[in-house]
């Protein structure tokens, strides 16, 4: 090849033609996206994290979560996602009523849509929390006819006290029949003696310190390093970790997360997609008939989650 | 545009051929010059291979440890930089920036000054930038360990290390300009295609990133669009066009004959750069971005056919007849076998790219493979390759054990072998588990268990691989190599016959 200029000039061109059309012109269609208002303008979502949700979020970058855990929903023609529930468990909330849009993302940075699932889909992670007290409307995740009385160990975690107390919640958490029937099939186990409610804040504490002792076949490692052990003085803290039998801490020991815990933990309630989008369709619970619960809420299409 | 032009040795030149008497006094001047050439980079390139080496073993050993804590998560999990989440980002920039760019560096450098027929000036200040580079590589390996990590795949490291890393390659990359400016002779051979389309496309499409991720940051999802934009150019336009550049010096010159076809080269290198850069989007399938994006790309993967084919054409029929050298030389048996896991590379990336493959490796362990085929398959055995002609080229000595060069040749070979492929089957069976929603979502995880194992094992055998090769490239370094004539052949007993072909 003679002269230099072609060749130059070919290798900026392509470059820019690659920029041009991967990044410029989806950034113009995607990238200066607004959050959405409903007619009266009320309603924003999404909203940026605050406070302890967007510190937690550097907690989550910083151990490197997102090489296992994705935090976006697929469609349905896609993939599976939307027909999946947590733990295979009916009871139990699915990954998300929606695909997930550009514009549940608004406000990440940086973001964390992962790239490989070696741990479940994160996006509605904090949406599968049990119910709180001021939202008493009966969500999907929310089991119908609650017959289990609420478990017997109160929840000690200030934060979710209220979670601890709910009575629809006890009933998944004190392994009804059919969970435990599927538990038994694949190899979960939900928490053995009923304590935390799964996914709320205690179960997320308990579960970054001791995956196993939660999730018998977890592949996830512990994150030890985010809590502290140290010796009870005085009163037993009000946010220690409570155990089972095997894992128990020795007398007189307890365990506290750390503040980078807290905010980890306030991360991962925070993340929730259920908010409808104009631009998505909502798919309730139609399509899932099988894992569908008896709950008549479940039977209205699209319970637009007011709840949020 | 005469192949007899090419920087190649002409075949006519052998010793002792019949009329080669008046070509050796020519000849005679080329060899000084080239020995000159040689001397001039010597240190840079030493130095840019022995850090890459480094890095190359540090690399390895957090490997070995991300590969075992899948499968033994709770494996030294209470120390907070040693957590997975950790490791692993460390492990894929170490090797990335670490071990990939400097030696890539440093081949380019070398292949440079021979082609431009230019000796090296003011070597000096090219260490200057190689100990720079890995100032920033230790800075953002450390950063990722002390949990400053961006988060960003493959663009880990944090921005303070990032701006090192930066500064490092423009002193770097002014160098290869330099010479390029100054070279002899007025055509421009189809490496130094690659490595001028290397050099200036990584400082665009690194800075470009970075201010698009943490000068001027892009709203939302196009953050992710930008790091796999990222992800593929670097892959392809800067580690791949080294690593073609190179196959395309290293494979005629040891085999002592022309590049079969010049114009096949061009339509390659040409269609190769505008198809391979719009590549990247078919890995978020499916995701919260516009389909056309995702299409876009999946059409130029599917595209990247016409480069792969015509390159690999052409390393075809340069080879045709020489097969029988790959017995001898360990510069071509590494260059052919990386050169032929390009062509594998790329057909798998292309499979996958499919939307009806990739929703069912999507989010799966089959990236990684995909990752490892390119980065380690390819690239890396060329590399491997290149040091085995150049550093006996800056040292005078020659490689000491055939039987350590076939160690770690088979080592890798096989290492790296079953690693993809077990990496490609789990991938597979996990993608067919998540796809199913009546089966937990545990199910996915367990099935790949006996996978991830068995990569396991395989890392093991690159461990091998690349402690031997550290170990005889340390000999070279100290002067222990061996005083000859003659290369050193992998199957010695039959240099006699081999020495009428060189």
């Amino acid at each position: 090849m003679k002269g230099i200029a072609p060749l130059f000039l070919g290798i900026v061109g392509t470059f820019v033609f690659s920029w041009a059309g991967l990044i410029l012109i989806p950034n113009y269609q995607i990238g200066h996206l607004e959050p959405q208002v409903d007619e009266d303008g009320n309603d924003p979502y999404p909203a940026p994290k605050s406070g302890m949700a967007d510190r937690g979020r550097r907690i989550y970058v910083a151990n490197g979560c997102v090489y296992c855990h994705s935090q976006q929903v697929r469609a349905d023609y896609a993939a599976s996602d939307l027909e999946r529930t947590r733990d295979l468990d009916p009871k139990k909330p699915k990954w998300g009523e929606r695909r997930s849009a550009p514009r549940d993302y608004l406000f990440e940075h940086p973001i964390l849509l992962g790239k490989m699932r070696l741990g479940p889909d994160l996006a509605n992670i904090g949406k599968s929390a049990p119910v709180e007290g001021e939202s008493a409307a009966p969500a999907v995740n929310t089991a119908g006819p609650a017959t289990t009385q609420p478990s017997p160990a109160s929840n000690p975690t200030p934060g979710a006290s209220p979670v601890a107390a709910s009575p629809g919640v006890a009933a998944v958490a004190a392994s009804p029949k059919p969970a435990a029937n599927s538990a038994a099939v694949v190899g979960i186990t939900a928490t053995g003696n009923g304590a935390e409610a799964p996914y709320s804040a205690a179960w997320h504490h308990r579960h970054l310190y001791n995956p196993r002792s939660l999730v018998l076949d977890s592949n996830m490692p512990s994150y030890r390093f985010l809590y502290q052990k140290r010796r009870i003085s005085g009163e037993r803290a009000a946010d220690a970790l409570r155990f089972d039998e095997p894992n128990a801490v020795p007398e007189g020991w307890e365990v506290v997360p750390t503040y980078d815990a807290k905010n980890l933990v306030a991360y991962l309630m925070s993340l929730d997609q259920s908010h409808a989008l104009k631009e998505v369709k909502t798919s309730g619970a139609p399509a899932s008939a099988p894992v569908a619960p008896p709950a008549p809420a479940s039977g209205s299409p699209a319970p637009t989650k007011e709840a949020k | 545009m005469n192949p007899s032009e090419l920087p190649v040795r002409p075949s006519t030149a052998v010793p002792g051929a019949p009329g080669a008497g008046s070509e050796v006094t020519l000849r005679d001047v080329e060899q000084v010059e080239r020995a000159l050439i040689d001397a001039s980079t010597r240190l840079p390139v030493l130095f840019f291979y022995g850090s890459a080496i480094v890095w190359l073993l540090l690399g390895t050993l957090l490997a070995g440890f991300t590969s075992f804590k899948l499968h033994a998560p709770d494996l030294l999990a209470n120390v907070s930089f040693l957590t997975w989440g950790r490791i692993r980002p460390a492990h894929v920039n170490v090797m990335i920036y670490g071990w990939g760019a400097m030696a890539g560096i440093g081949t380019a450098i070398w292949l440079m000054a021979r082609l431009c027929r230019t000796t090296l000036r003011h070597p000096l200040l090219l260490i200057g930038g190689g100990a720079f580079w890995n100032l920033g590589v230790v800075l953002g390996v450390g950063g990722i360990l002390a949990g400053d990590s961006t988060g960003y795949e493959w663009l880990e490291f944090p921005p303070y290390a990032a701006i090192v890393l930066f500064v490092a390659y423009s002193l770097v990359v002014s160098w290869a300009m330099l010479m390029f400016r100054f070279r002899r002779g007025d055509y421009v051979y189809i490496t130094q295609w690659y490595l001028l389309a290397a050099f200036l496309w990584f400082p665009w499409v690194y800075g470009t990133t970075q201010i698009m991720l943490f000068v001027v940051p892009l709203q939302g999802v196009m953050q992710e669009a930008v790091t796999w934009w990222f992800a593929n150019n670097l892959l392809f336009l800067w580690f791949g066009a080294i690593g073609l550049g190179t196959a395309y010096y290293m494979i005629p010159k040891v085999i002592g004959r022309p590049v079969y076809s010049y114009h096949l080269a061009a339509v390659g290198f040409w269609t190769y750069a505008l198809f391979a850069s719009w590549t990247g989007m078919q890995r978020i399938v499916d995701g919260p971005f516009p389909a056309w994006m995702i299409t876009a790309s999946i059409a130029a993967t599917i595209l990247t056919i016409i480069p792969v084919a015509t390159v690999g054409l052409n390393h075809h029929m340069t080879m045709r007849g020489y097969f029988g050298l790959l017995r001898y030389s360990p510069t071509l048996r590494f260059t052919v076998f990386g050169a032929i896991a390009y062509t594998v590379f790329s057909l798998v990336g292309v499979l996958l790219s499919l939307r009806s493959v990739a929703g069912y490796v999507h989010f799966t362990v089959a990236g990684v493979a995909y990752s490892h085929m390119g980065l380690y398959a390819f690239f890396t055995m060329v590399m491997f390759g290149s040091m085995y002609y150049i550093v006996p080229r800056l040292v005078g000595r020659e490689w000491r054990y055939a039987s350590l060069i076939k160690l770690h040749f088979w080592s890798s070979t096989y290492g790296v072998g079953l690693m993809v492929l077990m990496l490609l089957v789990g991938g597979l069976s996990q993608g067919a588990s998540m796809h199913d929603p009546s089966l937990a979502f545990s199910e996915s995880t367990q099935s790949i268990l006996p996978y991830l194992r068995g990569r396991s094992v395989s890392g093991l055998l690159l461990t091998v691989a690349h402690f031997v090769f550290a170990f005889h490239f340390g000999l070279m370094l100290f002067g222990l190599g061996r005083t000859a004539s003659l290369p050193t052949f992998l199957n010695p007993q039959e240099e006699e016959a081999l020495e009428a072909r060189l």
